[in-house]
């Protein structure tokens, strides 16, 4: 990737402009109907997927009764949600410019994709990058989790810089 | 887990888009509180980003209880009825984060 001193993402008079390489949004597309598929509940039967339990998460952690009527009440409309997103930034992958909307689907879905591969990657809290190996899968999903991790701080940059006179929104947080 | 939870923190800057709450002694008002929990996949300035949405809370707030979620493990960013509080945990799962409600004893 080579070094800029202009961000890649970043807000314009026209929406929000997305300069990022063709092999990303490559890689997206991939990734993308993966999530659809943990979302729907496809892949290996018997096994819970730990991806979807971090994407459904608890509410009522010591309360079964409540727990049962939380998830009956917005289980549905959460998937509904994440699904929604999902097309959303399939059908911009190729977008030079952003709605407000998308961009905002595009941070939470890079987002999703990070949960569903740092539970499986089981990933702590001083995970680095490692050096990756080519030819090993778990490698290239840290190297993959890492990316995104960077595309997401990229993305959220926009809206941190949405009040440049700002001194709160300085950036570097992470 | 820790078996007794925090003191709730102090009551938060209203948000525009919040109402305003009524206090009554009826037990199913008992106030709930809303805990998000450390993980280590979040981001710290996308947790921030999300409590700045949906809570109006400043840049400066924000990060304050983002810190404690990191450095405490949890910390509360919201209380209110067991409604208001779903809402809001509702709201926090779509963001991905891990957040959770339990009665404010």
């Amino acid at each position: 990737m080579s070094f800029s001193l202009r961000r890649r993402i970043r807000r314009t008079g026209k929406g929000v402009s997305i300069k990022i390489e063709e092999e990303e949004r490559k890689l997206l597309g991939h990734l993308i109907p993966q999530l659809r598929d943990v979302l729907v509940g496809v892949g290996p039967t018997g096994d819970v997927d730990d991806g979807m339990r971090r994407l459904f998460p608890t509410a009522h952690p010591d309360d079964v009764e409540n727990e049962a009527e939380f998830q009956g009440s917005h289980r549905d409309r959460l998937l509904a949600v994440r699904l929604d997103r999902l097309e959303l930034v399939e059908a911009t992958l190729s977008a030079e410019l952003l709605t407000d909307a998308e961009h905002g689907a595009w941070i939470t879905t890079v987002n999703d994709l990070r949960l569903v591969l740092g539970t499986r990657l089981d990933v702590g809290e001083e995970d680095d990058h490692d050096t990756v190996n080519p030819d090993d899968a778990a490698s290239a999903a840290a190297a993959t989790y890492h990316y995104l991790g960077h595309l997401l701080s990229e993305l959220i940059e926009v809206v941190q810089h949405d009040e440049p006179d700002d001194p709160r929104f300085a950036p570097g947080l992470d | 887990m820790n078996s007794s939870p925090p003191p709730p923190s102090p009551m938060p800057a209203q948000a525009p888009t919040r109402e305003s709450r009524t206090t009554t002694l009826v037990d199913e008002d008992v106030p709930w509180i809303v805990l998000v929990w450390n993980d280590p996949i979040n981001l710290m300035g996308y947790v921030v980003m999300v409590l700045q949405k949906l809570f109006g809370y400043s840049n400066t707030k924000a990060t304050e209880l983002m810190m404690d979620v990191h450095e405490k493990g949890r910390a509360v960013v919201a209380n209110g009825t067991q409604a208001d509080a779903e809402r809001d945990v509702a709201r926090l799962h779509e963001y991905g984060l891990w957040a959770t409600m339990q009665k404010d004893n």
